[in-house]
C-alpha cells in the first residue's frame, strides 16, 4: 500500500537579490502512514511553516521531493492536492462569503458538487459547533471560531492527508480542546496528519511521532515517550519555577528540545 | 499545466462576490462612466457642437462618448486589479487559500486578470449601449468594439496586478495612480484630438496604451481613420504587461 505522505531530503533556501541566501530547511525526510499524526515541533523560525508550504506544493523546494500517495506534488500538483487538506497558519478565510457559502465554495475547488459540498459543510459546521453561525460573515466570528472554521474548511474535501500549521496557536484552552478532539477523530478515519506546533503538550497529546525541528534540521524523530526516555530518561525533573520555589515534575518534550538545542520552545524568536 | 476548469472556478468566485453585492457592484461599475457621459457628453458637448478630427468633423458628444469607452476600460480594469488584487493577496489571502487546493496559482492569477478585464468590459458595454441608443455609435461597430474592449482591458488589468505585486502597502498604489493612470486619462485623446498637442507630447501619448485603445474604439464606432500603429502598440503592451504582472505576483506570493 502506498504511503500517504513521503518527504525526502526536502531543502529550501530563500534567495533575495543583494542578500545572502537564507537556508530555511536543510534536507528533512519523513513518512506519514494512514491514521498517523506526525508532529513537527519547534519554535518560531525553526522552519515549520516553510516545510508546510513546501509540502503543500505552494513553495517550490530547492531540492528533495514530496509525494502524496506516490504523486509528486511539484510535478503533478493538481492530482496530488486532490487528497490534501491544508489549514495554513495565517487566517485565509474568504471574507467575501458567509461561513456556509465559503465552505461550499472551497469544496468546488476540489470538484465537489454544490449539493454534496453543502451536505458535508453542514455536517462539519455542526461538528465544530458553528452550525448556529452558518449565515454569518467571517468578520462577525471570534478568533476561536475563525480558527475552527479554517480547520473545518480544510476537511470539506475529506482529505486523506491533512496539513495543520499551528492550528491552535493563540486559542483559549476550550477551543484548543475542541480542535484536539477533531484531530483525534480524523486520525481514526484514518487520515494521515502533519501537525506543526510549538506547544509540547499538544505534540505529546496528539502525535504518534514527533520530529524536533531546529534551524531547518530534524534533530531527532520518534514517539514523544521514546524521545523523552532517549534524551532525558524517566527520572523526575527538579525545577525552580520562581525564586525560592522548587518542584518536581515528569520530564516532557520541552526538556528534550532544551537538551537537544540549548533553548526553550516558546521563548525562541 | 493551466486548466480552464480551474480558471473558470475562480472566475465564478469573483462573479458570485459581484452578484452578491449587486447594488454596490452596479454603482461602482456603471455610475462613474455614466457621470462622465452626462458631464462631458451632454454638458461640454452642449457647448462644443462639432470637432475636427483629421479630415473629418464629428459632434463633440460622439467624440467624447468613444473616449469614455476607453476611460471606462482603463479605470475599471486598473482599479479592480490594483486595489482588488492587493486586498485579495495581502489582506484576504484568497490567492494563497485557493492555490493550496487542486487549483494552481497560475490559474488563480489568470482568473484574476480575466475577471478584471470582464468587469471592465461589463462597464464599457454600458457606455457602448448608451452611445448606440443615442445614435452616436454605429451598432455593428459597437458590437465589434466589445472584444477589443475585453482584450484592451487585459493591458490595464495586467498593469494593476503588477502595481499590486510591487506595492508594499495599499497606499503605494497611489503613486502609479497619480503619476501614470491620471496622466493617461487626461492626455491620451479622450477629451481632445491628440493633434492639438505639441508633436513630442503626441508621440509620448501614443507610447501609452490608452491612446491606441481610444483610437481603435473611434475607428470602430465612429468610422474614423484606422491608425496603423494602434494594433501593434496594443499587442506589445499586452504581451509585456500580462506575463510581467503574473510573474511579479507569483514572486510576491511564492518565496
Amino acid at each position: 500500500m502506498t504511503v500517504p505522505l513521503t518527504v525526502r531530503d526536502l531543502a529550501k533556501e530563500y534567495k533575495t537579490p543583494g542578500r545572502d541566501p537564507v537556508i530555511a530547511i536543510r534536507g528533512i525526510s519523513f513518512e506519514i502512514q494512514q491514521g498517523e499524526c506526525f508532529g513537527l515541533l519547534g519554535p518560531n523560525g525553526a522552519g515549520k511553516s516553510t516545510s508546510m508550504n513546501c509540502i503543500s506544493g505552494f513553495y517550490p523546494a530547492t531540492s528533495g521531493s514530496v509525494k502524496i500517495f506516490d504523486i509528486d506534488v511539484y510535478a503533478h500538483p493538481k492530482q496530488a492536492r486532490m487528497s490534501l487538506g491544508v489549514c495554513a497558519q495565517e487566517d485565509t478565510l474568504d471574507t467575501d462569503f458567509t461561513v456556509l457559502d465559503q465552505m461550499v465554495r472551497y469544496g468546488t475547488y476540489f470538484r465537489i458538487p454544490v449539493t454534496e459540498g453543502r451536505r458535508r459543510s453542514l455536517a462539519l459546521l455542526e461538528r465544530f459547533g458553528l452550525d448556529g453561525r452558518k449565515g454569518d460573515l467571517v468578520e462577525q466570528l471570534s478568533g476561536g471560531m475563525r480558527r475552527r472554521l479554517q480547520v473545518a474548511r480544510a476537511l470539506v474535501s475529506e482529505p486523506k492527508v491533512l496539513i495543520l500549521d499551528e492550528p491552535t496557536t493563540g486559542l483559549d484552552p476550550e477551543v484548543r480542546r475542541v480542535l484536539w478532539d477533531v484531530i483525534s477523530e480524523e486520525r481514526l478515519k484514518p487520515v494521515a496528519i502533519l501537525l506543526s506546533t510549538h506547544y509540547m503538550e499538544e505534540a505529546e497529546r496528539l502525535c504518534d511521532r514527533v520530529a524536533i525541528l531546529h534551524q531547518g534540521k530534524i534533530l531527532d524523530c520518534a514517539s514523544p515517550s521514546e524521545l523523552i526516555v532517549r534524551h532525558i530518561g524517566s527520572r523526575e525533573i527538579d525545577e525552580e519555577i520562581r525564586a525560592g520555589v522548587r518542584w518536581k515534575r515528569p520530564p516532557n518534550l520541552e526538556d528534550v528540545y532544551m537538551k537537544l538545542t540549548g533553548s526553550h520552545l516558546e521563548k525562541n524568536p | 499545466m493551466t486548466g480552464w476548469w480551474g480558471i473558470r472556478c475562480v472566475w465564478l468566485r469573483y462573479f458570485d462576490v459581484y452578484r452578491k453585492s449587486l447594488f454596490y457592484s452596479v454603482v461602482t461599475t456603471f455610475v462613474e462612466p455614466l457621470l462622465y457621459l452626462i458631464a462631458f457628453g451632454f454638458g461640454l458637448g452642449g457647448l462644443i457642437k462639432t470637432i475636427p478630427v483629421g479630415s473629418a468633423t464629428i459632434s463633440y458628444r460622439q467624440f467624447i462618448f468613444a473616449g469614455i469607452v476607453g476611460q471606462t476600460i482603463l479605470f475599471q480594469a486598473f482599479f479592480e486589479a490594483a486595489y482588488g488584487s492587493f486586498i485579495r493577496m495581502y489582506y484576504q489571502r484568497v490567492f494563497q487559500a485557493i492555490a493550496t487546493t487542486p487549483i494552481t496559482l497560475r490559474e488563480v492569477l489568470w482568473a484574476e486578470v480575466i475577471w478584471d478585464a470582464s468587469k471592465a468590459t461589463f462597464a464599457a458595454s454600458a457606455v457602448l449601449l448608451i452611445g448606440t441608443a443615442m445614435g452616436d455609435f454605429s451598432p455593428i461597430g459597437a458590437v465589434i468594439a466589445l472584444p477589443l474592449c475585453f482584450v484592451s482591458a487585459f493591458i490595464f488589468a495586467g498593469l494593476g496586478v503588477l502595481v499590486a505585486a510591487r506595492s508594499r502597502t495599499i497606499e503605494d498604489i497611489s503613486y502609479p495612480q497619480y503619476l501614470l493612470i491620471f496622466p493617461m486619462f487626461l492626455f491620451c485623446g479622450i477629451f481632445f484630438p491628440l493633434e492639438s498637442l505639441p508633436k513630442m507630447l503626441e508621440w509620448v501619448a501614443w507610447a501609452l496604451p490608452l491612446t491606441s485603445v481610444v483610437s481603435l474604439v473611434r475607428t470602430l464606432t465612429l468610422g474614423l481613420p484606422f491608425r496603423i500603429q494602434a494594433l501593434p502598440l496594443l499587442a506589445v503592451w499586452l504581451l509585456v504587461l500580462v506575463p510581467w504582472s503574473r510573474r511579479a505576483m507569483s514572486r510576491r506570493l511564492v518565496k
